[in-house]
């Protein structure tokens, strides 16, 4: 059912390394820093109603978390990746972020559906670029966001000047990632995940 | 963060489960194990950032941040717009509440173009729910390199739009 090395000694000192490293500390004293900021510039009162809104969100958000991880860990494992791969093999190149920046304009529903997408098509292999361009069409361009909330706030002209000024920015976004060293990286996710599994 | 939206991830993790065991082939103690090496790996750095966040928006001055990205403020309002969006870290209804409230102390269309954009690409609450754990670290790091001059480019392009209809 499980792999061997899960639930050994070393697969739990292994985690735990990783889990406290140097960037936990750096994001531990980031928070002192504005809780102890917050405490001196606006007083105990809003430190409290703060810390307590903070707590909240996290009560809120840790169940989702914790879902999306099982969505992530079980995608993983169950996708047909050769066969995506293939699909998306026939569209690299400047014509593939154009289709990716298309198909986060039209993705339907919130981050879910978006980000699972997303993580489908980075398992399977697809470049920087095709994923940057997509996740960024998405989150300035896609049409729900505009309808539900963009229009409504701000107005039928700012969205349309918001608009049109955004629908270039995928591309630009995926263009730098092609050329970035991390491309090899973020793709090296997947290697990294078959190696442990 | 509310409405019926939220709970697809729920059913996701459900379905995607039930699929899994019924496949009988392991698949789903697999892709367990590696949910749960994820979560540990994760959560202790995503529960300081999102603490972290909460503070940051009780620091916000919204009014003077508002007068800041007035018309006459031109580029540096672009910029002031940029960095807001950045550190705002939450979902559309409080993220669109401000920038109306920026609209009305005066702010620009094109600081306020920028605010939104910085704001939907850098979200927080999005990133540690859905991009870190689905996506991980290293694509996380590429996308913000790629999309760090958006918003910038954004207030731009939109400046030169309103200028050109004047």
């Amino acid at each position: 059912m499980t792999e061997p090395r899960a639930g050994s000694r070393g697969w739990w000192t292994g985690l735990l390394r990783d889990a406290f490293g140097p960037t936990f500390w750096v994001f531990a004293a980031v928070a002192a820093v504005l809780a102890a900021a917050t405490y001196t510039i606006l007083g105990r009162d809003s430190f409290e109603i703060a810390m307590s809104g903070d707590l909240e969100i996290l009560a809120g958000m840790l169940p989702r978390i914790v879902a999306a991880q099982i969505v992530a860990g079980l995608v993983w494992v169950l996708m047909p990746r050769d066969r995506v791969t293939r699909l998306l093999g026939t569209h690299r190149g400047r014509r593939g972020l154009m289709i990716a920046t298309a198909a986060g304009i039209v993705t339907p529903g919130g981050p879910v559906s978006a980000f699972s997408f997303l993580a489908v098509m980075a398992g399977a292999g697809a470049d920087g670029g095709i994923l940057v361009a997509y996740i960024t069409s998405w989150a300035l361009l896609g049409m729900q966001r505009i309808v539900v909330w963009d229009v409504p706030f701000m107005g039928a002209d700012f969205s349309a000047l918001r608009f049109c000024v955004c629908l270039p920015l995928p591309l630009i976004a995926g263009w730098i990632a092609r050329r970035c060293r991390y491309t090899h990286a973020a793709v090296g996710l997947a290697n990294r995940a078959d190696g442990s599994t | 963060m509310t409405g019926p939206g939220a709970y697809l991830i729920y059913l996701a993790a459900i379905m995607l489960s039930l699929y899994a065991v019924l496949r009988r082939d392991g698949s789903a103690g697999l892709g367990l194990v590696r949910a749960l090496e994820q979560s540990i790996t994760l959560l202790p750095r995503m529960i300081c950032a999102l603490v972290a966040a909460g503070f940051m928006v009780n620091l916000i001055p919204t009014e003077i941040i508002g007068r800041l990205l007035g018309n006459e403020a031109g580029l540096t309002g672009i910029l002031i717009g940029s960095l807001a969006g950045l550190i705002v870290p939450s979902g559309p209804v409080i993220s669109f509440a401000i920038a109306s409230a920026f609209a009305g102390e005066g702010a620009s269309a094109p600081a306020l173009v920028s605010f939104i954009t910085a704001w939907s690409l850098f979200a927080a609450h999005r990133i540690f729910i859905f991009e870190i754990p689905l996506l991980g670290i290293p694509f996380l790091r590429l996308r913000m390199l790629s999309v760090v001059i958006l918003p910038f480019v954004a207030g731009i392009l939109a400046l030169g739009v309103t200028k050109a209809f004047d």
